[in-house]
């Protein structure tokens, strides 16, 4: 490794910003986030956001991938329980999410890094506020590798 | 180009004049991705879904054998369609184009930000990359459509629709749930901008749809079940009273189900005396020379009216819209039954009389000395009863002096909002609701009457609060979009289903009871049985994919693998990543 890289290391070091993965569904949170951009509500620019048709096609192994890649944070964001645009795969994610927290707690992953959300798409004030809310929270919890591996 | 061959990608990143370039720098993205694993061709454009820009792509895939294509630009949900378009031209498969999106989710919410935002947009198109290059060609495939449609609801949207149609030849099911066609226009005595009542302007149009050879009509019924697919629809109506079920299978649904007006309980005094009520229930008033009184008959004398009730109230969830009717309604109201009065005074917040003709009711009114009166957005005018009198007390914002007036009726124009069967009309129909409760359309702009569930249409006050005029352009719009799909006799539908590995299943159940549509059923002529996904039913939400305990299930287009390509791309980003390569 040439001394320049290890410089650059050493300064992404002092200024260590979180990465975030976001998934959110097509029909509600990925639009309500396309409304934070038309809206120009500003928020953190920490996460990156991966598109699924709906919350439902989360499975657990993709927030465990994320976090065991090195991801210090991880976003999942849906239409809110009632609205899903096919009908209920959000409610089948909810269903899901407490066992997933379990799992992640005991692969000695603070649950705190993962956060579930309703955003409407008309609700780009509140996805970005919870953008903004997890990073708080993942920046007073340090980078991941502090804790895992 | 089937795309099971080496990936060779071309990434297109567009300014979208200032939109994204003005934040992030869009040259080095372009550069960056010219060095990412498998990209052959990078630059960036000023407007890639112009001509230029499309015919840059469809130049490019041809001089540089591309076999997938990124674009960099604005939301997927805006253009994906348009440059999946493109690619098919070029002769590339539309499953082989990926989108980032650099505008409504870096440059417009990143704006103070620029580097942020630029090692953002690298990441983005990085991430996209990877997952392009695990993209698989789909076959584009079409199903017949039924030349009938479905139209939810009878009254002005729903009428003309159903006349559109039937006229140009294709039948029609009207389904209304109330005893009557009409809707509510139908109750309106004092109707802007024409000077008729509703039922003047409705009953011809009834009369043409009852006589109509290609429309059935259900009143007193409604739709209990619904599935299918668009062309392929299966509609149960049920008649109320009499409880028969008629099954009838359709290509297309137009939604018109419009709104009801609100019952403003603890606004204003409303019902604590008959005296005070909204202005639909005056509308019903039967029609006559005088204006009694509800409570006992006298004739009134000094009439109000107060506006914006249960609308445009920042905060108050289902009232925050402008229900964009009722400064109109109010105007001529108050214009017809100044003559009967001795004085009619208008408590507004505002005036928006905006359609056409609607601002010469609010002259005509005013000609006729009705009197306006503004009150403060935050402090709204307070209604009690004062010995057995309605009192209403107000501060007048232009004249800056607090009033009162004891009225002898006072008329609250209240809101719309949606109708009591929206929950079940937007589960029946998979339709998604804005924060107004009314039904959003696939696009406010670009596709304002289509819904996201294809072959599923809306129109009228079904989708927000709207006059009488707009709800029948909608309507017409809504009926030549389904003439459109009935014509053609078929459509394209999304390879994008899921796929069940037969070797992998263990028959275990959980996504026959997952799947939100019953697509999958288990194959008993396998011993053991497997799961099977009747493609045409499944609409890709890949419920049961993640809910598979036996990774049995591949999502098309969504594939696991895909996805966490992604994550991976942005976690770990291949070293090649981190140098610049001049293309
Ligand atoms: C007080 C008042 C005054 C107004 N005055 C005017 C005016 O002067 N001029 C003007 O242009 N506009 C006026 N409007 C607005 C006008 O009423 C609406 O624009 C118009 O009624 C919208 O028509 P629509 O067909 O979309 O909805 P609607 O008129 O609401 O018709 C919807 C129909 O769908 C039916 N329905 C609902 N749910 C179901 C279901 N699940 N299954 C089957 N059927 C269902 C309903 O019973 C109803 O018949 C006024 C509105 C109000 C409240
Ligand atoms: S149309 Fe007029 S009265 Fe009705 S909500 Fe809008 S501003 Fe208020
Ligand atoms: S969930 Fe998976 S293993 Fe179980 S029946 Fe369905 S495809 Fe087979
Ligand atoms: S993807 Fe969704 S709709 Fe399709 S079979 Fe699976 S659960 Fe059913």
């Amino acid at each position: 490794m040439s001394s320049h890289v290890l410089q650059e290391q050493a300064s992404a070091e002092k200024t260590w910003e979180p990465r975030i993965v976001a998934y959110c569904c097509n029909w509600c949170s990925y639009a309500g986030a396309d409304l934070a951009g038309t809206s120009r509500i500003q928020y953190p620019t920490n996460a990156r956001i991966i598109r699924v048709n709906c919350t439902g096609r989360i499975s657990p192994e993709f927030i465990l991938a994320a976090l065991d890649l090195g991801a210090d944070g991880v976003l999942v964001s849906g239409c809110h329980p009632g609205d899903c645009h096919y009908t209920s795969g959000n409610l089948k994610l909810r269903a899901r999410w407490a066992l997933m927290e379990k799992a992640i707690e005991q692969a000695g992953v603070d649950p705190r890094r993962v956060r579930l959300q309703w955003a409407s798409a008309s609700e780009a004030q509140i996805f970005a506020d919870g953008v903004r809310t997890l990073i708080d929270q993942v920046k007073k919890l340090g980078p991941i590798a502090r804790e895992w591996r | 180009m089937t795309g099971t061959e080496e990936p060779r990608i071309g990434v297109f990143v567009c300014h979208c004049g200032h939109n994204i370039a003005g934040t992030v720098d869009v040259a080095k993205v372009a550069q960056t991705a010219a060095g990412l694993p498998n990209v052959v061709f990078a630059t960036d454009e000023m407007f890639m879904c112009s001509d230029n820009g499309q015919q840059l792509i469809r130049e490019k895939i041809k001089e540089h054998r591309l076999n997938r294509v990124v674009v960099a630009s604005c939301s997927p949900r805006m253009h994906e369609p348009t440059f999946r378009r493109v690619c098919e031209e070029a002769g590339l498969n539309r499953y082989l184009f990926e989108q980032v999106n650099l505008r409504e989710h870096v440059s417009w919410c990143h704006m103070r930000e620029p580097e942020a935002a630029t090692a953002k947009a690298i990441d983005l198109v990085r991430m996209s990359v990877a997952r392009a290059a695990r993209l698989e060609t789909l076959p584009v495939k079409t199903v017949q459509v039924t030349p009938r449609t479905l139209v939810v609801g009878g009254g002005i949207a729903g009428i003309t629709a159903s006349l559109d149609i039937a006229d140009r030849g294709f039948e029609v099911v009207l389904v209304e749930r109330q005893p009557r066609l009409g809707g509510n226009l139908i109750n309106w005595t004092h109707l802007f901008p024409t000077d008729e009542t509703g039922a003047e302007v409705l009953e011809p149009l009834i009369n043409r749809v009852r006589n109509h050879d290609k429309i059935k009509i259900f009143t007193d019924a409604e739709v209990v079940a619904f599935d299918g697919y668009i062309g392929n629809f299966q509609a149960t109506v049920r008649e109320t009273k009499t409880g028969r079920e008629s099954h009838h299978d359709v290509g297309a649904v137009i939604v018109t189900t419009g709104f009801q007006s609100f019952k403003p309980h603890g606004y204003y005094g409303y019902k604590i005396t008959p005296d005070i009520l909204t202005l639909a229930e005056l509308q019903e008033m039967p029609r006559s020379k005088e204006l009694r009184r509800p409570s006992d008959g006298q004739l009134v004398k000094k009439l109000a009216f107060i506006g914006c009730v249960g609308s445009r109230e920042p905060g108050v969830k289902g009232h925050e819209h402008c229900s964009r009717h009722c400064c109109s309604a109010v105007a001529k109201a108050a214009a017809d039954l100044r003559a009967r009065t001795e004085e009619v005074v208008i408590l507004y917040q505002d005036v928006r009389t905006y359609g056409k003709g609607h601002e010469e009711f609010h002259r005509l009114a005013r000609s006729r000395r009705v009197i306006y009166s503004k009150f403060p957005e935050r402090d709204k005018p307070k209604v009690t009863l004062e010995d057995g009198r309605i009192t209403i007390r107000w501060h007048d914002v232009l004249a800056d002096e607090d009033l009162i007036l004891q009225p002898d009726m006072l008329v609250l124009a209240s809101a719309m909002v949606p109708p009591d069967t929206a929950d079940e009309v937007a589960k029946l129909f998979s339709l998604t609701r804005s924060s107004d409760g009314f039904f959003n359309p696939e696009h406010i702009k670009l596709a304002p009457l289509t819904t996201h569930t294809a072959g599923i249409m809306i129109a009228g006050a079904a989708q927000a609060a709207k006059n009488a005029h707009e709800a029948a352009i909608d309507a017409s719009g809504a009926a030549a979009k389904a003439v459109g799909l009935m014509a053609r006799g078929e459509v394209e539908i999304e390879s994008t289903v899921a796929h069940v590995n037969p070797d992998l299943c263990s028959s275990c159940h959980t996504c026959v009871t997952a799947c939100p549509y019953h697509a999958i059923s288990m194959d008993t002529s396998r011993t053991p049985e497997v799961a099977l996904v009747t493609e045409a039913k499944c609409h890709g939400c890949g419920t049961c994919a993640a809910g598979c305990p036996s990774g049995a299930i591949m999502m098309r287009h969504s594939t696991t693998d895909q996805i966490l390509a992604m994550v991976e791309a942005y976690l770990c980003p291949p070293p090649a990543a981190q140098e610049v390569r001049a293309q």
